[in-house]
């Protein structure tokens, strides 16, 4: 005769409400009762049955095919029914011959795995210090690069500041003195250039040489500056700004002045650029 | 887990249960088919996917997937994870399958306590549970009109029987057993939400599903 003590159980079990040690007793309880287990099952079965008032929805369709996609994953399962056995005289030669067994395979089976335990951590080794070399090396690759971009980068500024410059070359008129020379190097945005000068003569204490920028916008020469150059080495070097705005820096001359120059020109030319 | 229960005579081969309609369970498939063909039917396809008969899996899925997908549905409330659990439970079934035994109860009653566990898992996860069950049992518990397979109108009779079952119980017991199966609370927590002594929950709990129990055998004598 069941209670409604153990219905209520029963029931809470149905919903799976049972915890801790009254799930334990009640299971202990199915085990020796007969009655108690089936209306376990019956009120398991009625309970399940709860499933079917839910709103009845259809699964997508697409489901089963990731369903089977997923099982084609899988391996197909184990078959685990037991077969009963009878009890056999042989049977504990049988179990101790199938330990013996196990017990050498399982060895072989650690000896095997420890060896190429083994020779996978030596080849982990070597692979992280090949790793560590070319780590190394791109390092190095790196740093070149990048002191080479930086040179570049360097050069490329220069170059950039070179290429708006122009730059003459003045070539002797004199007969007397034909190696000397001059370079002369404009920069149109500043308005400022720098002459310099080799192989000059030294000029009397009176006289002074005088440097002309030549643009065609001007019916004169502009001044440039009166220099003298060194009496041993027939050099200088001439910073100059003329005292005009230069739209083309055309050509550059020197000539022969009095002593501080003079507006236009009016001594000798003794050097002009090609 | 389950009680031993008498299993039923094999009466019918697959032959014969190819023409019988498909539905799963036990209790359903009293009510207007014999408990036999649908027990063994079901047992037999467990049987043959413990073999890797990937037909036979695909056979159970026709006839267990819509009460299974739409109870973890009830419970969960949300599409994308009904489909996640159905399909884990499927594929628990699958890799199971050689376990199952007939005699500690049907086919049907494993897979649908193997859905309510891992929904009920996912939803004590969500922490979801006073979203979902906030609201009483939809009014409208109609079947999904729209499908005409055979599938579908077998379950749409099982669960009809169901439900007025269901309905047939006093509310309070009708509200027990609904939250204790679907709602994925403790008995603690069935009594707060209901607002009522533990006792007294347990007691509605035992009577409704006595009484769900007594109406569907009573339909199936």
């Amino acid at each position: 005769m069941i209670d409604e003590r153990t219905e209520e159980l029963a029931s809470l079990y149905a919903f799976d409400l049972l915890e801790g040690a009254e799930l334990a007793a009640f299971e202990a309880g199915l085990a020796q009762d007969a009655g108690l287990r089936a209306l376990a099952h019956e009120l398991r079965e009625s309970a399940s049955a709860l499933s079917l008032a839910a709103p009845a929805v259809t699964p997508p369709d697409w489901l089963k095919s990731r369903l089977f996609v997923s099982l084609a994953e899988k391996s197909h399962p184990t078959n685990r029914r037991v077969t009963s056995l009878a009890p056999l005289a042989w049977f504990p030669w049988a179990v101790a011959a199938c330990l013996a067994l196990t017990s050498a395979w399982l060895a072989q089976l650690y000896f095997s795995q420890k060896s190429e335990s083994l020779a996978q951590h030596e080849q982990a080794a070597l692979a992280q210090m090949e790793i560590q070399s070319m780590q190394n090396q791109i390092e190095g690759e790196h740093i070149l690069a990048s002191r080479q971009l930086a040179d570049l980068q360097a050069q490329i500024k220069a170059n950039g500041d070179l290429s708006h410059l122009e730059i003459a070359k003045l070539v002797s008129l004199l007969g007397h003195s034909p190696q000397a020379r001059a370079i002369a190097v404009w920069d149109q945005a500043t308005q400022q250039g720098v002459l310099t000068v080799e192989n000059l003569p030294a000029l009397a204490a009176d006289q002074d040489y005088q440097l002309w920028v030549i643009d065609p916008k001007y019916p004169d020469p502009v001044s440039g500056g009166v220099f003298t150059v060194d009496a041993q080495t027939g050099t200088a070097r001439v910073a100059f700004h003329p005292g005009q705005l230069i739209a083309t820096a055309a050509k550059f001359a020197v000539s022969c002045e009095r002593k501080g120059g003079r507006p236009k020109p009016e001594g000798p030319i003794v050097l002009l650029s090609e | 887990m389950f009680a031993t229960h008498a299993c039923p005579p094999a009466v019918a081969g697959l032959a014969a249960a190819a023409c019988v309609f498909r539905a799963g369970g036990d209790f359903y498939s009293r009510m207007s088919e014999s408990t036999e063909d649908r027990s063994e039917i079901d047992a037999r396809l467990l049987q043959r996917m413990a073999r890797g008969d990937r037909a036979a899996f695909s056979d159970l899925y026709d006839r267990f997937s819509r009460p299974l997908y739409s109870a973890a549905l009830r419970i969960l409330g949300d599409a994308r994870e009904t489909e996640d659990i159905v399909h884990d439970v499927f594929l628990a079934i699958w890799e199971k399958s050689a376990a199952f035994s007939a005699e500690r109860g049907t086919a049907f009653a494993w897979a649908v306590t193997l859905t309510r566990n891992r929904a009920i898992d996912r939803l004590r996860l969500r922490k979801r549970r006073g979203e979902l069950l906030g609201a009483s049992v939809p009014a409208d518990l109609g079947y999904d009109e729209t499908a005409g397979t055979t599938d579908a109108l077998v379950f749409k009779e099982k669960a009809q029987l169901v439900r007025s079952a269901l309905a047939a119980l006093p509310a309070e017991q009708k509200q027990a057993v609904e939250l204790a199966f679907f709602g994925g609370l403790t008995q603690e927590q069935i009594a707060e939400n209901l607002q009522q002594p533990l006792g007294t929950v347990k007691a509605r709990i035992r009577r409704g599903l006595l009484k769900l129990r007594d109406a569907l055998r009573l339909h199936h004598d």
